[in-house]
């Protein structure tokens, strides 16, 4: 848990503003220059910037220059993140499970409580 | 009972065992029992408190030796209905005091079926996201909202 929470938190403050989500949402359907990406919104360029720093610095997108154009690229690897810690917490579970299956299933009941663990 | 659900911060877990449910729920009450399967082989857990009542303590230990233990679980039951719910939370501990830190509220049901015994765990989790700037950046949506909007924009 705790080694999620910090770039978890990141990652949520990242994806709590409207023109992050935006952004986003336009780098889903693949990569776009800062220009393509900037065009829909009434902002200055150094605002929309500070937008698109953010989220290269939460590993939400990679930027690269190529030539005089910055090309913006969604990371997945983030999204999985977020993903992956439920999916831990899901395994955790039914892991348990498991286990508690095992224990009854295997166990006899009358002599459950009385058996030395191995 | 009416809870919202939160797919992305809900977990549920449903198996049918071949077992009776009597048998089933002493696995769970019987701290004994607990310790043989709550976690996995080799950590060790130790229950050092099981008090099976609303706002009753449940506090575990875990080690990775047998021999140092640290904290696991420590929280409160919220709702304990022989041999067919048991509720609790790290949110609370012992009396229903507010904790220091949460994560989870879990719910284990009971329930008779034809082949023994339906067990449902759901695990509830904080919205980790929901702490400090929550405010502050106007993140009223929630995690479960972002996430999902997420989901669909990305794939």
């Amino acid at each position: 848990m705790a080694q999620y929470s910090t770039t978890l938190d990141g990652v949520f403050q990242a994806v709590s503003d409207p023109t992050r989500r935006a952004v986003l949402g336009r780098l889903g359907a693949g990569p776009a220059s800062i220009g393509e990406l900037a065009a829909p919104f009434d902002m200055a360029l150094p605002s929309f910037m500070k937008h698109i720093g953010y989220l290269e610095k939460t590993g939400l997108i990679r930027t690269r220059k190529t030539g005089r154009v910055r090309i913006c690229t969604l990371e997945r690897g983030s999204f999985d993140l977020i993903e992956g810690w439920l999916r831990d917490q899901r395994t955790i579970w039914a892991g348990r499970t498991d286990r508690l299956e095992q224990f009854v299933t295997a166990t006899p009941d009358r002599h459950r409580d009385k058996e030395t663990p191995a | 009972m009416t809870a919202s659900v939160h797919p992305e911060l809900d977990l549920t877990v449903s198996r049918i065992i071949r077992a009776p449910r009597a048998t089933v729920w002493n696995a769970w009450a019987d701290p004994a029992s607990f310790e043989r399967w709550w976690v996995p082989a080799p950590t060790v857990c130790r229950v050092r408190e099981m008090d099976l009542r609303a706002g009753g303590s449940f506090r575990t230990e875990i080690s990775e030796d047998g021999l140092a233990f640290g904290p696991h679980i420590t929280g409160c039951f919220l709702a304990v209905d022989e041999l067919e719910r048991i509720v609790f939370t790290d949110a609370l501990v012992a009396g229903w005091r507010p904790a220091e830190a949460s994560f989870v509220t879990a719910v284990i049901t009971v329930r008779d079926h034809p082949d023994g015994t339906e067990y449902t765990a759901t695990a509830m989790h904080r919205n980790v996201a929901d702490r400090d700037q929550h405010e502050e950046l106007g993140f009223h949506d929630g995690w479960a909202t972002v996430i999902r909007q997420l989901a669909e924009l990305v794939e």
